[in-house]
């Protein structure tokens, strides 16, 4: 959600993969569940477009951002 | 929007002391890239996150070598020559050299980093590649020293989690693409709620 408040569309998260297990001083990383992603998504060229995506996702349009 | 007018915001935290003990801890991956740390590096974490072998022909070791990123942005999908990026958080350059390889000769790579360290060690990797299209600049995530509208595509790896204020890090990524801009961006993931008292630890953010 913050990736498309930020003033992005089509957010997608590709690829979750364990980077922290195993490594030299693994630590509190591992203890949260924690997980490299890839993620993508795009600069919309309408501004229409993003206040859709902010609408399916319920969010209001930023006050400094319409 | 202007970012920069945006306050930057984080629980409980000082926000110069985060970003030195950040910068602290990535100046040890820059110059004691074998000592150890709560991540992988170097070539055993490009092969993790699945960086392809080609990827990396031509690489100083240098670069490989303090390569801390969490995820693989390009497998998102290839960049094209030509296209103009901006890599932020790019550390030893390893991202910024890969892509400079697949946008050469015309497209464009700045890499921005605060830790002077990594920049240090990018620019040294890019002079011995022989890569002249991809340069380095000293800033924050929070505020690319970059024009509105620069970029085709906007990468980073293992950076946003590391900033105090992700909105306004995003923000800045948002400004700096063009209309149609791709963000392709490697980071992580928490599954477990963390307690306030744990994000508000300066250690936990930084090592």
């Amino acid at each position: 959600m913050t990736v498309v408040m930020a003033g992005f569309v089509d957010f997608h998260i590709a690829h979750k993969i364990d980077v922290f297990t195993g490594a030299p001083q693994e630590g509190s990383a591992v203890d949260y569940g924690t997980l490299g992603i890839t993620f993508g998504a795009r600069r919309p060229h309408a501004t229409e477009d993003w206040h859709s995506e902010l609408k399916a996702l319920n969010c209001e349009i930023p006050e400094n951002q319409s | 929007m202007n970012p920069k007018k945006n306050q930057i915001k984080a629980i409980g935290l000082d926000i110069n002391e985060l970003r030195s003990a950040v910068q602290f801890e990535y100046e040890g991956v820059a110059l004691n890239p074998d000592q150890g740390f709560h991540f992988h590096t170097g070539r055993k974490l490009a092969r993790i996150v699945g960086y392809q072998a080609h990827w990396l022909e031509g690489i100083p070791e240098s670069a490989i070598e303090s390569f801390a990123g969490t995820g693989n942005p390009f497998s998102l999908g290839e960049l094209s020559p030509g296209e103009n990026v901006v890599d932020v958080g790019s550390g030893s350059g390893l991202d910024s050299l890969i892509a400079a390889q697949m946008t050469e000769p015309d497209g464009q790579v700045i890499g921005v980093d605060m830790t002077p360290a990594m920049l240090e060690k990018a620019r040294q990797s890019a002079k011995e590649a022989y890569l002249d299209n991809v340069s380095f600049r000293q800033g924050f995530g929070e505020e690319l020293p970059v024009e509105d509208g620069w970029a085709d595509v906007v990468i980073s790896n293992g950076v946003l989690n590391l900033m105090p204020d992700k909105i306004t890090g995003l923000q800045e990524m948002a400004r700096v693409l063009k209309p149609e801009g791709r963000l392709q961006i490697g980071d992580i993931l928490v599954q477990k709620e963390v307690p306030n008292d744990a994000k508000e630890n300066i250690e936990l953010w930084s090592g």
